[in-house]
């Protein structure tokens, strides 16, 4: 089995007395796509944020190609490969659409003119390049969702945090961001994603881990969590209602 | 990428260099370095305001340090004038890298509320002082060349220009404060050091701002803590970034222009009603942030916003 790209080690994040994850332990081995699941407030996003190096971890660790990088911040885990988007997109609204993803282009081609280049090629692969010279404030909701991905590959991350970027898109987008994710993984990106569509998730993911209460309460692949009668019990029982 | 302004840019100054032969009356040469003085002031500000999104209303302590640091200098040490406006520049520089660990961590009103009491503090400091004169200021010795002072002026505020034009237009540097000033936590996301980049802007906005205020001290031969380290610097290169147009290049020059020329005729010709100017340059402020929201420049035609053409 091949050497996990992720592995975070019974990590523990608290807010005061509030513990927003709870001992959790699981690996992502490379060109996963592994799904992160849970009601809303089982810890994900936080997980997400310990991960990517916006919170440091109360207890535990992250470990990155087998290297420690707990407590390392966003930028420098951006330049070691980790790309993320956010719950609640986060374009540059002011700048244009171009813009935004020439500044994460940024980090693998420090030279303007190389970083447009590579920006146009990644404008083009998300669908985007129609719409380069519009404000990034003024896109849809989906095009927005669309640049958060667009930005995130621009810095040729091998890792990919994905934090619902399907949610809110009608049934077409949600098509087609699920087929931008599948080639990302044929691409050989290793792909950690947090979603509340079932339908999507079912069908993406190789791997699931559970959350509920900040703890871990399942892993395996979709099947096999949607069978659990934990899983059933905490989460599912009440979607399928 | 080529940037179609370059050349434009480059005529103004050099007409700009013209000035002298054309202007022999004293009293106008004043008025155009003064009015040069604005500009650099102005666009010195909007690096942190404009760019990157944080109004420093500390901004004349960066002018105060360098008049001071070149009154000393010149006085005290008996060091020439270009060395002496280089050091002031430097100790601005040095000054900004202090004061920007701990006040850049805040955001909005409580940076600009930060950097307000450290420009205080340091006015309060010059004040007590034996080296500065105290309240007393220092006299400088004179120069009487009003086109030497025109030439040093338009010199460091030019080059301050066209650096900056390079380093925020040209180069990357200007983008990633721009995405420091749209989202700094999404920035980080993408490999952006906030810190590390927002430092850089602050001293870049200081250096030239210190050798402005040396150019100024040995000018004007005086300079007192209310002249040099006073609000009115910043207070004023604020409002001509502003009106002009924030987070651009040409912005905060038409906005010191016109400000500058405005406050000179009125002084001129209307000093009679003092008590209005204020009135009058609070009530444009009010309106433009109101109605101009880009400021003058956001009003010209054919002007877009970021990256030229594809290819």
């Amino acid at each position: 089995m091949a050497e996990p790209i992720l592995e975070v080690d019974n990590l523990t994040k608290s807010f005061g007395g509030l513990t927003a994850v709870n001992e959790v332990s699981f690996q992502v081995r490379p060109r996963e796509i592994v799904g992160l699941i849970g009601p809303n407030g089982a810890g994900k996003t936080t997980l997400f944020n310990v991960v990517s190096g916006y919170y440091a971890p109360s207890r535990g660790r992250v470990l990155f190609h087998g290297k420690d990088i707990s407590g390392k911040t966003p930028y420098a885990l951006a330049g070691r490969g980790i790309g993320r988007t956010f719950q609640v997109v986060k374009p540059f609204p002011g700048l244009s659409v171009l813009e935004n993803v020439i500044i994460a282009s940024f980090l693998r081609h420090p030279k303007k003119a190389r970083a447009e280049e590579h920006a146009w090629k990644v404008l083009e692969f998300t669908g985007l390049a129609d719409r380069a010279h519009q404000s990034a404030a003024s896109l849809t909701l989906a095009g927005r969702k669309r640049l958060e991905i667009g930005k995130a590959l621009a810095l040729e991350p091998t890792f990919l945090l994905l934090d619902e970027v399907v949610a809110g898109l009608n049934p077409t987008e949600v098509d087609h961001t699920i087929d931008l994710i599948l080639k990302l993984r044929d691409q050989g990106i290793t792909i950690l994603i947090v979603e509340h569509i079932m339908r999507v998730i079912m069908r993406i993911s190789d791997r699931l881990v559970v959350l509920n209460f900040g703890q871990k309460i399942a892993e395996g692949t979709p099947a096999e969590v949607a069978k659990d009668p934990g899983v059933v019990e905490a989460y599912l029982g009440g979607e399928k209602g | 990428m080529k940037d179609r302004r370059l050349p434009g840019y480059l005529l103004v100054f050099v007409a700009m260099l013209l000035v002298p032969a054309v202007v022999h009356d004293t009293f106008l040469l004043r008025v155009f370095t003064e009015a040069v003085m604005w500009i650099g002031l102005a666009v010195t500000f909007d690096v942190l305001a404009g760019y990157t999104g944080y109004l420093n209303f500390g901004h004349s302590a960066f002018f105060g340090i360098g008049a001071y640091t070149t009154a000393i200098l010149m006085v005290r040490a008996g060091w020439p004038f270009a060395p002496a406006a280089a050091l002031g520049g430097a100790a601005a520089g040095l000054g900004a890298l202090i004061a920007g660990f701990p006040t850049l961590r805040l955001r909005g009103a409580y940076f600009a509320i930060a950097t307000w009491a450290l420009a205080r503090a340091i006015q309060q400091g010059v004040l007590m002082m034996g080296i500065t004169g105290g309240p007393d200021g220092m006299r400088l010795p004179a120069l009487l060349s009003p086109g030497f002072f025109y030439y040093v002026m338009l010199g460091v505020v030019g080059v301050t220009f066209f650096a900056y034009w390079f380093l925020l237009e040209r180069a990357p540097f200007g983008l990633k404060l721009k995405a420091i000033r749209e989202d700094e936590q999404g920035a980080k996301a993408l490999g952006l050091n906030p810190t590390r980049l927002k430092i850089q802007a602050f001293v870049l906005s200081a250096v030239p701002t210190g050798i402005i205020g040396g150019v100024f001290a040995y000018w004007v031969t005086f300079i007192d803590p209310a002249s040099t380290l006073g609000d009115l610097v910043s207070d004023q290169a604020l409002v001509m970034v502003v009106f002009g147009g924030m987070g651009t290049l040409v912005g905060p020059v038409i906005g010191a222009v016109l400000i500058f020329a405005f406050k000179t005729v009125f002084w001129a010709y209307l000093s009679d009603y003092e008590v209005l100017y204020l009135i009058i340059l609070g009530g444009v402020i009010a309106a433009s942030v109101v109605f101009l929201p880009d400021g003058v420049l956001g009003v010209l035609p054919q002007r877009r916003k970021g990256v030229k053409d594809h290819g």
